[in-house]
């Protein structure tokens, strides 16, 4: 009876596991294409590289798993073209029409820097194929005249409106109601002024000087300028190298004033360059730089070790960064749009399902930076709570719970 | 010249004429400089008041600007350096200041002993390889085309710039690196503070570099043979070659001697900044920019204006939006062009006039 039982069960097991094999391999279906285009040289280069590195991981795991395999269960080789738009507009430009004309990509994952990303938004709205952008500027999303967000354009990205936002509320909590803000002299750098100004107005903290910066810079007037404020703390809306140089500049010679970095900085390369100087400094992140210190019960905990561990092996050891992350997120989102487009379009349509998938079924996605939710109305879908306060202690990034903000 | 053709053709009229206008041109000139002076001492004032400034603010931007100035002079010393002798406008020159600093780097990090030691070997051993490499680009590239005109040699160094920033690229990639502050021997230097004023300990590095290296300038042109020689090739290249003067050798010469400023302009200043492959282009146009503004063929007046552009700059930044201080570099250039095309020392010095 027991043997005839244990027989029974061999026997439904080796069912289970053979009865896909017996209805076949799954249908192979047209091979999708995802352009990729990154700063992989260039000013850009230190975000461009952890993408890039990201993009051969995804590929390597897609050769590995054989592609996808949709919701109709068509299985599709998936091939990322990996491009390099030296951190120019201009060469972005011309490589997003090269891959959507050209090489017939079905999705783009492009742009590390926002200038790039915004030169690219026009040619992938006029050629109707969707494009996800690794970089943060709001406009890249959405118009800023109809404030409407672009049918065809995409990003994971937290933006500095939502980087601003947790600076405010850090800055209120310790008791901060005057600050300085040095910005670098890019889009990016602008744009973090911006948004301090809208975010620092509504919680009543006054900008009591503010001044770029240009990141070939060998001298900083600003230093003497912040003295003379009377600010109590200098924000700074900067990317490493700039970000590391500013920091070297103003570190030590600014008083006991804070220094707080913008979500930009959060990258190994600000401790590396800067060194010594960037202890101290705080700043809001996405959880992936600091996910082996979160709560077990966090969802994004779990991603994010994962997505560290295959990194650090391809890339022989670097340490991952948010923009890592960021490529992460952009070809996930990719890849479960393509996953539910029906196979036998022609290649327009596919774009155009890949664009409502997008907008239609990427909900509740746990990603490297937080569990976000698309709509028409919002193609980021990221809650500024999903972002932590970090500091840089002993040369690593620490996370700053609420009750040690002071 | 053409003035002296005017004086023998126009005869008595003219001798008598020529004096007073051309005194008047000069002092037409010496008011422009007092004006300008006096605007901007007024300007700067101004607006340091409207940000709060007290007198020590002023001395901090001053120390500061007194920092990259000695830096833009050894930088504008190059030029000079080249223009006398080959009458080319070198725009190498940046990517000497940049490969001086980078070669350090690597050399630092590959060698093996006390800080000390390796710092020196390393700055040494980059500052002999950028003379080298400065040699050769003028050996490969502008000696065989000595006969072109100036315009052609000028625009070959611009493309021999973008070689050497191009291979940079290539060889370190875009990433900033460090070298340790020479004080602490780490990556952050000490700050020196001086009442409430704040130096990096960096900073009386490169005072004291900068004024070795004049002395040592000076020395060369003053006391040595090729020193002397190079000189002659300055005042008359053709008059040095009929009295045995080998005048190539002396251009290329004078290649590595630019090369030398450059890389250890480049060198004393990385510690205080993140020296990256293409941070030649900056501070080669504003060593370009302090060389203009020293009449292009002056010493002193290279020293002066590299002073002058670096404290300039800071206090101008200091007091408007720092983040437009290059713009500010750029308009004292078209200034100097146009109301002092033979430097702010002129007829001053040797190569003044």
């Amino acid at each position: 009876m027991r043997t005839r039982g244990i027989k029974a069960a061999i026997l439904a097991a080796t069912l289970l596991v053979t009865v896909p094999l017996w209805a076949g391999p799954a249908r192979v279906g047209t091979p999708y294409k995802i352009g990729f285009i990154a700063s992989i040289t260039g000013p850009g280069a230190s975000l461009g590289k952890p993408e890039r590195d990201v993009a051969r991981l995804m590929q390597e795991r897609l050769n590995r798993e054989g592609g996808i395999v949709g919701t109709d269960g068509v299985r599709h080789e998936v091939q990322i073209l990996i491009n390099d738009d030296q951190s120019r507009a201009d060469t972005a430009a011309s490589l997003a029409r090269r891959l959507i004309e050209q090489e017939q990509v079905h999705v783009l994952v492009a742009g590390t820097l926002s200038g790039p990303s915004l030169a690219m938004v026009p040619i992938a709205t006029e050629l109707r194929t969707p494009m996800i952008s690794m970089a943060s500027a709001r406009a890249i999303i959405e118009d800023p005249e109809t404030k409407r967000m672009r049918p065809w354009i995409f990003k994971p990205v937290p933006e500095n409106l939502h980087s601003a936002a947790k600076q405010a509320e850090y800055l209120k909590a310790i008791g901060i109601t005057g600050v300085c803000h040095l910005y670098e002299n890019t889009a990016y750098g602008k744009d973090t002024f911006e948004s301090a100004k809208v975010e620092f107005g509504k919680v009543g903290i006054r900008i009591l000087y503010g001044d770029s910066f240009d990141r070939f810079a060998t001298e900083f007037p600003q230093v003497t300028r912040v003295r003379a404020s009377g600010c109590k703390a200098v924000v700074i809306g900067s990317i490493p190298p700039a970000a590391a140089v500013i920091n070297v500049a103003v570190a030590g010679r600014v008083g006991l004033r804070k220094i707080v970095h913008g979500h930009g900085a959060c990258s190994p390369d600000l401790i590396r360059t800067a060194g010594a100087a960037a202890e101290g400094t705080v700043m809001p992140c996405g959880k992936i730089l600091v996910a082996d210190q979160l709560p077990a019960t966090d969802p994004v905990r779990r991603v994010n070790l994962e997505l560290i561990q295959e990194y650090t092996r391809i890339t022989g050891g670097d340490p991952i960064s948010t923009f890592a992350g960021h490529a992460y997120d952009a070809l996930q989102w990719a890849l479960l749009a393509l996953r539910e487009v029906p196979d036998g379009l022609p290649l327009a349509r596919v774009r155009e399902a890949v664009r409502e998938a997008l907008e239609g079924k990427i909900k509740n996605y746990v990603g490297t930076h937080g569990v976000m939710t698309l709509s028409p109305e919002d193609h980021l879908g990221f809650n500024p709570k999903d972002f932590v306060i970090v500091t840089v202690r002993g040369g690593r990034f620490v996370i700053l719970p609420r009750e040690q903000w002071k | 010249m053409s003035e002296q053709g005017l004086q023998t053709t126009t005869g008595d009229r003219g001798i008598l004429l020529r004096p007073t206008r051309a005194s008047l041109q000069r002092f037409g000139r010496q008011a422009a400089l007092v004006a300008v002076i006096v605007l901007v001492g007024l300007f700067l004032v101004g607006m340091g008041h409207r940000v709060g400034y007290g007198a020590a603010d002023y001395l901090q931007l001053l120390v500061d600007g007194l920092q990259i100035g000695a830096v833009y002079a050894l930088v504008a010393l190059g030029f000079v350096v080249v223009y006398r002798v080959t009458g080319v406008i070198n725009f190498a020159q940046g990517a000497f200041v940049m490969l001086g600093p980078m070669l350090t780097i690597t050399l630092f990090g590959s060698l093996s002993g006390s800080p000390v030691f390796r710092l020196v070997v390393s700055a040494l051993g980059a500052v002999l390889f950028v003379a080298a490499v400065g040699m050769a680009i003028h050996r490969l590239t502008l000696h065989p085309a000595r006969k072109a005109s100036a315009l052609t040699r000028i625009i070959i160094t611009v493309g021999v710039y973008i070689s050497v920033q191009g291979i940079a690229l290539i060889a370190w990639g875009p990433r900033p690196y460090v070298l340790p502050a020479f004080t602490t021997l780490q990556m952050v230097d000490r700050l020196v503070e001086v009442g409430s004023i704040i130096i990096q300990a960096q900073t009386f590095w490169i005072w004291g570099v900068a004024v070795a290296m004049l002395v040592l300038l000076a020395l060369f042109f003053e006391r040595t043979v090729v020193g002397k020689a190079m000189r002659a090739c300055a005042v008359n290249r053709i008059a040095a070659q009929l009295m045995g003067i080998r005048v190539d050798r002396m251009a290329t010469l004078a290649f590595g001697l630019a090369a030398v400023l450059g890389a250890v302009a480049g060198i004393v200043l990385s510690p205080a900044t993140r020296p990256t492959y293409d941070m030649g282009l900056e501070l080669g146009l504003k060593g370009f920019v302090a060389a203009i503004m020293g009449g292009l063929v002056s010493f002193p007046g290279a020293v002066v204006g590299g002073i002058a552009l670096g404290i300039l700059e800071s206090l101008w930044g200091g007091v408007t939006l720092a983040g437009f201080k290059d713009l500010f570099a750029f308009l004292m250039l078209i200034l100097s062009l146009l109301f002092w095309p033979q430097g702010i020392l002129a007829g001053k010095g040797e190569g003044g006039s």
